[in-house]
């Protein structure tokens, strides 16, 4: 990682977590869809960051969206488990597509790969804030529509902001 | 010893990723906790702070729906109040008692005015209530601060209210510290002012007195604010004074208004007429 990315990657943590702590966390469509787009910091990090630097900043990120929304260690666990898993999956297609080096967004990879890299993750990312969240097992087809809504709205808006970034 | 140390080096990343679930969970479960109040939540300064700042720009698109509930909210104090007042009116004899149906005989909407005029001699409002919500011509009309008009002509969804601000509109008005009743009337000239005539110069008038719907008065509920004394003088050949008043109501920026229905009103006015044929 050079210094022009580092800052790249400065700038994306501010950007989206201010977005998250003072927009996104008022916005719930009917109830159901959140929107927790600061997963995207962890999502769109440069490939070559350290794996290290990925679960720090990926903890780091969930423990400060916490704080804000009163729910102490469950966004880090969901946004550590990202972190973690976020290597394989870009090695995986690294493998499929026959390339050593891979740079993640919708210009570079194509829509549909990023797609293929996103939905998963942010898939993994809701599934475990809600089932976390839930305490009763009665609960479980609520929480997973709301985890279907909640991947959905989250992947728009990381979509919408990725067509509007320079990158 | 080197095994040991050759795994931990080829696990890194897995062993920091276990640390940092177990770290997440443990202040899950610790937060979960009632008794573990922690630093790290909404209370802290710094976070409320940051919040009440998100909250502020939020609540800036909220402040139409915000402003409408309070709207509501002053039409069902109003109603209370003038039934508490009506149950005991400030200055009746103590062995008057109202009977349950007169005391209750007012009842308030809420509508919003759509469009509103201040600048000609003959000034209406319209507001967005019809007869489909029960208004009907001859209701008076108020806002939070006080007097406003009386509906004109109704159609289903809207209702046309003529202002206080028009040349042919009296009300009838009281003086509060030196009780004298006369009417209210706008000259036509500037909407924060009304004249107050047919008030006797024989009586003492202070200035800065409130001016208050009277309770000979069938359109409004008694006490309803209509301005404060301005000024006063006294035309040498008259016996009454010319007293100028500050409107109560804001009328340029008039939003919201409290229609008042008065369900005796036919019941009065009735009578009314049935003398007035009779003469």
């Amino acid at each position: 990682m050079n210094l022009r990315q580092t800052i790249q990657a400065i700038q994306l943590v501010v950007i989206y977590l201010v977005l998250q702590i003072f927009f996104m966390r008022n916005l719930v469509l009917f109830n159901y869809a959140f929107s927790f787009i600061y997963i995207g910091i962890i999502l769109l990090l440069p490939v070559e960051t350290d794996r290290l630097y990925v679960l720090l900043i990926g903890f780091l990120v969930g423990i400060t969206v916490d704080i804000f929304s009163n729910t102490l260690g469950m966004h880090a666990a969901a946004t550590v488990l990202v972190a973690y898993i976020r290597p394989f999956l870009l090695h995986y297609q690294m493998e499929a597509k026959g390339v050593d080096r891979l740079e993640i967004g919708i210009r570079a990879q194509g829509f549909m790969s990023f797609l293929a890299y996103l939905f998963p993750l942010i898939l993994i990312h809701s599934s475990v804030l809600f089932l976390l969240e839930m305490n009763n097992i009665n609960m479980i087809l609520y929480s997973l529509m709301r985890i279907g809504a909640t991947s959905l709205l989250t992947i728009v808006f990381i979509l919408i902001l990725e067509l509007f970034s320079k990158r | 010893m080197l095994q040991l140390v050759d795994f931990v080096v080829r696990n890194r990343f897995f062993l920091v990723f276990v640390l940092l679930e177990i770290l997440s969970m443990w202040l899950v479960v610790r937060s979960n906790n009632y008794w573990g109040a922690t630093y790290f939540n909404t209370a802290n300064y710094y976070v409320a702070k940051a919040l009440t700042i998100s909250n502020d720009a939020r609540e800036y698109t909220r402040l139409g729906d915000i402003n409408s509930n309070l709207a509501h909210e002053n039409a069902q104090l109003r109603a209370m109040l003038t039934d508490l007042q009506q149950q005991s009116p400030p200055n009746a004899p103590a062995g008057y008692l109202p009977d349950s149906g007169f005391a209750e005989r007012f009842t308030y909407s809420v509508a919003k005015v759509v469009d509103n005029e201040t600048h000609y001699q003959n000034n209406f409002i319209t507001i967005d209530k019809g007869t489909k919500d029960g208004i009907a011509p001859g209701m008076g009309v108020i806002s939070a601060t006080g007097v406003v008009g009386k509906v004109r002509v109704c159609s289903e969804n809207y209702s046309i209210v003529t202002s206080i601000l028009h040349s042919q509109f009296m009300v009838s008005t009281k003086l509060l510290r030196s009780n004298e009743i006369g009417y209210a009337k706008w000259p036509g000239k500037n909407p924060n002012e009304i004249d107050l005539v047919d008030v006797s110069k024989y009586t003492k008038i202070i200035k800065g007195d409130s001016a208050v719907t009277s309770d000979q008065n069938a359109v409004f509920p008694p006490g309803i604010m209509v301005g404060r004394v301005k000024s006063l003088e006294v035309n040498q050949n008259q016996t009454f004074y010319n007293i100028v008043l500050d409107l109560a109501t804001d009328f340029p920026n008039l939003s919201y208004v409290y229609v008042v229905k008065n369900n005796q009103l036919e019941e009065q006015q009735g009578l009314r007429n049935s003398i007035e044929q009779a003469k």
